[in-house]
């Protein structure tokens, strides 16, 4: 009870502070917004050329929800890292009740609720200006747990590069020097056929993510393809990804630092 | 009973020696100041200490491991702390009452520290430089610590800001808080600290109380004597005479009248008379040297409840 207490305690901190950083509410919502825009509404997807964008505008939902679920924590837990290192935040908090694990779980949380409403604003996005048709059946539900894994996994891979940068600018820059290889090279907008095959995208945790989320809303155009709760695709893709979570939290609460 | 006991304390950085061997101990309830020059080990003492750095020797507080100390009982200020500035004092004691099993209201805590309900409620990045330091002072204190280390609470903070800060500190320690703190400021370690150790390039040169550095360290009380005499007149004390500046030496205050009626017999005539003791100013720059390199040549000195043992040429002025 006491620790619920104090991680309760810290997310509602994070909350707030975030909420009140309006510059980054703004871009927070703003940057997944702008993705969908300019490649789902004005590069417009097409299932009839080829290219890049060759699928049909629902085989990409899961690459625009990667987007969101990748770059936001990862930037948002480097920076946060960076900030509470340098305003020696974390040499005050190790000498409370609160550990480095507890701290980790409340900035989980906070990425949750804020990832999870960037999630509602591009499913909003893609069917109002894509024209998506995500398809909907009772195992859609597992996007929830998809959404929820994903950031907890790259809240963890923020934690370390955020534990490994020497300034919040260092940590924003090697986010994104992580997340934009790993979004073209995990399933997420290229499809598997356009990459080559000695190409080890099973090494990208993302691609758990997108092949995951994909099986539970993208029906392949036929309308009845939809991985169902019994398929085996969604579970196996889902406990990837719960372990590979379970991994970088685990090593990322481990290398929070203590002191500058 | 102690409450703080370093043994042989040691870390270094690389090459560079930030603790070397220093050993001390704090009785339960003392106010204990680190005083010493930028750079001389002083934060990360205050981080060996709370087990928030590594360090060789041996540590107790509250008569356990730094690490295992139960955190409840445990306050801390770091240097430099910055909380996160978009909440108000308010809720920043809030977050930090809400770590703790057993914490102190928020709402008391701010009268306190003295935080107005205006401040209470304005952004930690809005508040003024004082009001920001007594909010984390109250972070600190926000457990009711039996234990508190305080790494220069005053630092950047105006006179009176400080001193409302002092009043706060003595409260606390008249109520049975140990309270180990660093700070530049002469004047604050002298007020609160029972007792006061210098450090300077890691090494802990003296540890006593403020009056006994003084005494052993500060150097003389000095009557100076603005005059137009050609040479030193007869005088029952050591005197010398520099551009019109008599210097007599070691003149307790009750005697200042004494050397003024002997320069009135002697035909000294006379136009300003200034007296001045040594206080723990001096005990620094004897100590620690006026450019911050530690003057003292010898071996660092082991602090003990009541007294000091110096070490060879341990920089007596």
């Amino acid at each position: 009870m006491t620790r619920a207490r104090r991680i309760r305690a810290t997310a509602v901190a994070g909350w707030h502070s975030f909420l009140r950083r309006r510059t980054a509410v703004f871009f927070t919502f703003l940057f997944p917004a702008l993705i969908v825009l300019i490649f789902g509404a004005l590069v417009e997807t097409s299932g009839t050329g080829g290219g890049l964008f060759a699928e049909p505008p629902s085989w990409y939902v899961a690459g625009y929800l990667g987007v969101v679920v990748l770059f936001t924590p990862l930037s948002r837990l480097g920076a946060e890292v960076a900030r509470t290192r340098d305003g020696n935040r974390f040499e005050k908090l190790a000498t409370t009740p609160l550990t480095r694990a507890e701290w980790l779980v409340a900035q989980l949380l906070v990425n949750v609720v804020v990832i999870g409403l960037a999630a509602i604003l591009v499913l909003g996005l893609l069917v109002a200006l894509t024209g998506a048709q995500i398809a909907l059946g009772p195992a859609t539900l597992l996007v929830v747990p998809f959404v929820v894994l994903g950031v907890a996994l790259f809240c963890g891979v923020g934690a370390i590069l955020g534990s490994l940068a020497d300034s919040q600018d260092g940590a924003v820059a090697a986010s994104n020097t992580i997340a934009i290889p790993l979004l073209f090279l995990s399933e997420a907008f290229v499809p598997l056929s356009m990459l080559p095959d000695w190409l080890p995208t099973w090494l990208s945790p993302l691609t758990y993510f997108s092949r995951g989320v994909r099986a539970v809303t993208y029906d392949g155009g036929s309308g009845t393809a939809l991985a169902t709760w019994n398929a085996p695709d969604p579970w196996v893709n889902l406990a990837v990804l719960a372990v590979a979570a379970v991994l970088f939290l685990a090593i990322g609460a481990r290398t929070l630092p203590v002191t500058d | 009973m102690d409450a703080l006991v370093a043994e042989d304390v040691g870390r270094r950085y690389g090459d560079t020696v930030a603790l070397d061997g220093v050993s001390l101990q704090v009785a339960a309830g003392d106010v204990f100041a680190l005083v010493g020059p930028n750079g001389a080990g002083k934060t990360t003492l205050v981080r060996a200490l709370t087990g928030t750095t590594d360090a060789t020797g041996s540590i107790s507080v509250l008569g356990e491991p730094p690490r295992a100390v139960d955190r409840e009982r445990l306050g801390l200020l770091p240097q430099d702390f910055t909380p996160p500035e978009r909440l108000t004092a308010r809720e920043l004691l809030t977050f930090y009452a809400g770590l703790y099993d057993d914490a102190r209201d928020p709402t008391a805590l701010m009268a306190t520290v003295g935080l107005d309900e205006t401040a209470a409620d304005t952004y930690y990045e809005n508040l003024s430089g004082g009001q920001q330091r007594r909010t984390c002072v109250g972070a600190a204190l926000v457990n009711d610590p039996e234990v508190l280390f305080l790494d220069e609470p005053t630092t950047g903070i105006d006179p009176a800001g400080r001193r409302a800060l002092w009043d706060v500190l003595e409260d606390l320690a008249d109520a049975g808080t140990t309270i180990f703190l660093t700070t530049h400021d002469m004047a604050e370690a002298e007020r609160l600290a029972d007792r006061v150790g210098l450090l300077a390039d890691g090494d802990l040169l003296a540890v006593d109380t403020p009056a006994a550095l003084v005494q052993e360290y500060g150097g003389e009380q000095v009557l100076r004597v603005g005059t137009d005499a050609t040479e030193v007149p007869p005088l029952d004390y050591e005197a010398d005479l520099v551009d019109g500046t008599l210097t007599v030496r070691n003149v307790p205050p009750t005697a200042i009248g004494e050397v003024v009626a002997d320069l009135e017999t002697a035909g000294v005539a006379y136009d300003e008379l200034t007296w001045t003791e040594p206080d723990l100013e001096d005990v620094y720059l004897a100590l620690a040297g006026t450019d911050g390199e530690a003057a003292a040549s010898g071996p660092p000195v082991t602090g003990t409840q009541s007294s000091v043992v110096a070490g060879e040429g341990g920089g007596n002025a």
